[in-house]
């Protein structure tokens, strides 16, 4: 049966759904919106940029569905052996495996800690092979392709052009509530991002290191160099006759304005003890795990933090380079988890994973292409852990979710698990449509793994 | 004063008639010469016709005017990469040649004679994206090839380029159709479609069908309309399999035992690996099975090439790497017919898009409009800079490797084939909400304009004439013309901004410049000099593009 699709839930709901069909329009903004909080919380996204084959990361480990992974795979499985096995709550038995580099992982996960949420890829509503095929059910378009299953990733725009992300969308929100923060709500450590761009709350770029501070400029009211930085911010609020001077301009306003409040508090960091691995999302969530331990001095009660790595378009060369992206993956998310313990933050940190797309189960000799559904990670003190939730697909070639050479099907939709993220972050539910626009077409619309 | 010898010699060219006796008629009235080149015209040109105006160059542009000066440029001699590369004592790791590599590319940029060549294949290179960052880090001679390859085409045949590039080991290895192999149904092994999907979204047709103006193309229910599919992208895959490396004993061989020369001559097809089925191409065309690889791979080249969306594809792109962020649909549907019909009936002819994007009166509109122009990429920014001021180093090297990270850009460093920044991107504000787009403000975060701030503070008060200390491959700049009349405010100010504005500096600027200057004693004539090209590469007017 076809789920409800949007149209349907239009004229079958109230306010709420009005209100989430209109772009920009939340229903918290009539109600008043979320917060102010008197807790805080951070939302950690872990980018894995080209396209994770996370397939190989979390493994069917009993011998039926083993054996249709390592026929579908061939040269690219994990042998069995070789895998770490993890036993979830609901089965009491070792039914998977993580990839053999993933032990800070799986540590984390037995303690309850880490979470996987099985097959999620981006919808517009649920699919399946028939409908597939039939073009019966509306499709994300441009599937397989980069840039636009990031996008959809990260903006859960379905089959409508998006200017907005799910994170920007989220501190939109609640903006109301976190007036006093000091730094935006979104901050990313990897450059400018669709999954933080908003209507309102522009989102905080700084480096893998943090901001920098700009050089020959003083807050020393004595000093020549203050007189030229207040110079240069004259220069930069001037009438431009340009959108292209306009927009820079303003990018560097906020440079200089965000650069010393944020700098500031940083240097004051406590030293954190965890050790980050020398990558560059070791270095990246070190930071994060800097600025979180910083939180009240720049009074932040709600941040989404973007963080990323790349090289997981794996069309060569699988084997070989695999173990370092999955392992570094583990090492660092391990590490910073480590170090929101030690913050005594770790119930109020969660780091989730997304990627561009899983990747086929057939290779192309020694890599893998552009593939759909995939698995992704949940880690912190308030997830439910030791769980995988979704549904986990039969990995065969021709399978019940393969549309082709071990392409699979999402059995659960990436606004599920966005809006489950959304809802711990303190987002009401009447405003979960508005971050995730296409919900309502699917019948959970949590999918249980925060502890609520 | 043009105008009027040019009326002058027309009253003589009419006496003379008469003088001749013949009793014929008056000469045809004569179109009123063209307005002179201003300065200001001169720099708009060659900001994005170059790596940046200078007066001396400006000048250049004024007496040839702009159509002469392109035709000039066109002839000039390429200033290639490689053979500078292969002089240089093997290192002893080859990916330590990459900073060779950048060092070649910024004194070609800097002053290589074929400006328009060099500034072409530029922006080609953030089109038909290869990296060193990744596989290619141990084939920097592969990388600059391909550069080579790029500057030579900058005004070749578009269909000659993409067989070029796609033959070339350096995208061979990048878009890994290098050793790509037929199906082994028994293994589960297709081929790779890395190659298949990213030359068709990427380097000719685009996702969706376009008209000839790049507008999107609409169905019946106004949604755009898919270029391809996936399985046409399986079936390009399978067209693209049986290539290696020149050369290779194998067909998978290990690259650290390749002659060097494997880097750079074209692949090689092995017949045996490449698959020999039929093949479904765009608009219905198939390839009959048995066919030899090099047959497949020249029929379907030729069937992406003339494809209808390569024309507004290729034009709106470099359009916005040269000109404008945001053409208008007439713009890109001249450059686009400049695409589709040289004038000689020749298809894909890159010299006269070029021409055609560059002399477009949209190109230096008589009054502009806040969307015409763009956002100079911070690597322009560095190299008009760098032009203006006679930038060297003790070394006469500019091995600015860390490119990339200081200025968020460096050549053929991009993080992924999708470059340094999207076509589309759109940052939050006017610009987005009017549904315009900057591509170049995708790498102005916080963060990389800070970074590029501070590098210029750096580079005008500490790598400069005076500094004494320099290491020898530091690149400074000199300002010992700037000096000499730093002790007058005014003229200090006019000077700077006439190398690097035409002399167009807002009020604003000028007025906070002076003030600064004026709290500068005037014997510290490095300091006034730095203060103001400080001021002047650090602002809005300049990240600006006319």
């Amino acid at each position: 049966m076809k789920a409800l699709n949007r149209r349907d839930f239009l004229k079958t709901s109230g306010a709420a759904a009005v209100f989430a069909a209109t772009p920009g329009l939340a229903y918290s903004q009539f109600v008043g919106g979320a917060g102010p909080f008197d807790d805080y919380r951070a939302l950690v996204c872990v980018f894995m940029f080209g396209g994770n084959d996370s397939f190989n990361m979390l493994v069917p480990n009993t011998p039926a569905e083993y054996g249709a992974y390592a026929a579908s795979r061939q040269n690219l499985a994990i042998p069995q052996t070789e895998l770490l096995p993890i036993t979830p709550v609901s089965t009491s038995t070792p039914d998977f495996g993580l990839h053999p580099t993933m032990g800070g992982i799986r540590g984390l996960f037995n303690s309850g800690e880490a979470a996987f949420v099985t097959n999620v890829g981006p919808l517009v509503e649920p699919t399946t092979k028939e409908q597939y095929f039939n073009a019966s059910v509306t499709l994300p378009p441009q599937l397989f392709s980069h840039n636009d299953q990031q996008d959809q990733w990260t903006s859960l725009r379905g089959n409508v052009q998006s200017k907005t992300g799910w994170a920007g969308r989220m501190a939109d929100l609640i903006r109301t509530g976190v007036a006093d923060q000091q730094m935006s709500t979104n901050a990313s450590l990897f450059g400018a991002n669709l999954f933080q761009s908003a209507d309102e709350t522009v989102a905080y770029v700084m480096g893998p290191g943090g901001p920098v501070q700009f050089e020959g400029f003083s807050t020393d009211p004595n000093s020549i160099l203050f007189e030229q930085r207040e110079a240069f911010r004259r220069v930069v609020e001037a009438q431009y006759g340009t959108v292209y001077e306009r927009a820079f301009a303003e990018v560097q306003r906020r440079a200089i304005s965000a650069a010393d409040a944020v700098t500031g508090a940083i240097e004051s960091a406590p030293p954190i003890n965890a050790v980050f691995p020398q990558s560059q999302l070791g270095t990246q969530l070190n930071t994060v795990a800097r600025l979180i331990a910083v939180r009240d001095q720049l009074q932040m009660k709600r941040q989404v933090f973007f963080v990323a790595t790349g090289g997981f378009d794996t069309h060569d060369n699988q084997e070989a380079d695999q173990p370092g992206l999955l392992g570094g993956i583990s090492d660092a998310i391990t590490a910073f988890h480590e170090a929101t313990v030690e913050l005594g933050v770790a119930d109020s940190v969660t780091t989730f994973t997304q990627s561009d797309f899983g990747r086929t189960l057939t290779s192309n000799g020694d890599g893998t292409d552009h593939a759909w559904g995939g698995n992704q990670l949940i880690v912190g003190g308030a997830v439910n852990g030791r769980e995988l939730y979704g549904s986990y697909p039969l990995l065969a070639i021709d399978g019940p979710e393969d549309v082709s050479g071990g392409r699979m099907i999402p059995s659960t939709s990436a606004d599920q698990y966005a809006a489950t993220l959304a809802s711990w972050f303190g987002i009401p539910d009447a405003d979960l449509d508005v971050v995730a626009p296409n919900l309502a077409n699917f019948a959970e619309r949590d999918l249980g793994f925060m502890i609520a | 004063m043009n105008r009027l010898l040019s009326i002058v010699a027309t009253l003589m060219l009419g006496l003379a008639g008469c003088g001749g006796g013949s009793g014929g008629s008056a000469p045809p009235p004569q179109p009123p010469p063209p307005a002179p080149v201003t300065k200001a015209e001169a720099y708009q040109f060659l900001n994005q016709s170059s790596f940046g105006a200078t007066e001396t160059e400006a000048a250049s542009v004024i007496s040839m005017r702009q159509e002469r000066w392109i035709d000039d440029q066109m002839l000039k001699p390429v200033s290639r990469q490689l053979p500078q590369l292969q002089m240089l004592p093997p290192p002893q790791f080859p990916f330590e040649l990459h900073a060779d590599r950048v060092d070649i590319w910024f004194r070609n940029a800097l002053y290589g004679e074929d400006q328009l060549r060099q500034r072409v294949a530029f922006a080609l290179s953030e089109i038909l994206v290869v990296s060193q960052l990744g596989a290619l880090g141990n084939l920097p001679f592969a990388v600059a090839d391909y550069y080579d390859v790029l500057a030579e085409n900058a005004f070749g045949n578009y269909r000659d380029l993409l067989e070029k590039i796609t033959l070339h080991p350096a995208m061979g290895v990048y878009l890994s159709m290098l050793g790509n192999e037929k199906p082994d149904p028994d293994l589960n092994i297709r081929p790779d479609e890395n190659y298949a999907r990213e030359l068709m979204q990427l380097f000719s047709i685009g996702l969706v069908e376009l008209n000839m103006d790049g507008t999107e193309k609409l169905d019946g229910q106004g949604q755009p309309i898919p270029t391809y599919n996936q399985e046409i992208i399986e079936e390009f895959a399978h067209v693209y399999t049986g290539w290696t490396f020149a050369g290779a004993p194998t067909f998978h061989p290990n690259v650290f035992l390749l002659p060097q020369a494997s880097q750079y001559f074209p692949m090689e097809l092995w017949e045996e690996y490449h698959d020999t089925g039929t093949k479904q191409l765009l608009n219905g065309v198939v390839l009959p099975a048995g066919q030899s690889g090099t047959q497949d791979l020249a029929d379907a080249l030729d069937n992406i090439f003339n494809h209808p969306n390569v024309a507004p594809f290729i034009s709106i792109r470099l359009i916005q790497r040269l000109v404008t962020s945001n053409p208008s649909p007439g713009y890109v549907r001249r450059v686009a017919e400049a695409f589709d019909d040289n004038g000689a009936g020749v298809r894909g002819d890159l010299g006269a898009v070029v021409k055609a994007i560059l002399l477009d009166d949209e190109a230096h509109p008589a009054m502009a409009m806040e969307i015409d122009g763009k956002v100079k990429e911070p690597l322009l920014r560095l190299t008009q800079l760098w032009k203006a001021y006679n930038a060297t180093s003790n070394s006469g090297r500019f091995p600015l490797n860390a490119s990339y990270i200081i200025f968020g850009q460096g050549p053929l460093q991009s993080p992924s084939v999708f470059n340094f920044f999207s076509p589309f991107y759109a940052p939050p504000g006017e610009i987005r909400d009017s549904s315009l787009v900057a591509p170049e403000l995708e790498i102005a975060t916080e963060y990389q304009n800070t970074f590029f701030t501070n590098y210029m503070f750096y580079q005008v008060f500490a790598l400069n004439q005076t500094n004494d200390a320099l290491a020898d491959d530091d690149v400074f700049i000199n300002f010992e013309e700037e000096m000499a009349i730093a002790d007058d405010i005014d003229a200090l100010i006019d000077m700077v901004a006439n190398k690097l504005l035409a002399g167009e500096i807002s009020t604003t600027l000028r007025q906070e410049i002076a003030g600064m200057l004026a709290r500068i004693p005037e014997t510290d004539s490095a300091i006034r000099a730095a203060e103001t090209i400080y001021f002047v590469v650090t602002s809005p007017e300049y990240a600006y593009q006319r």
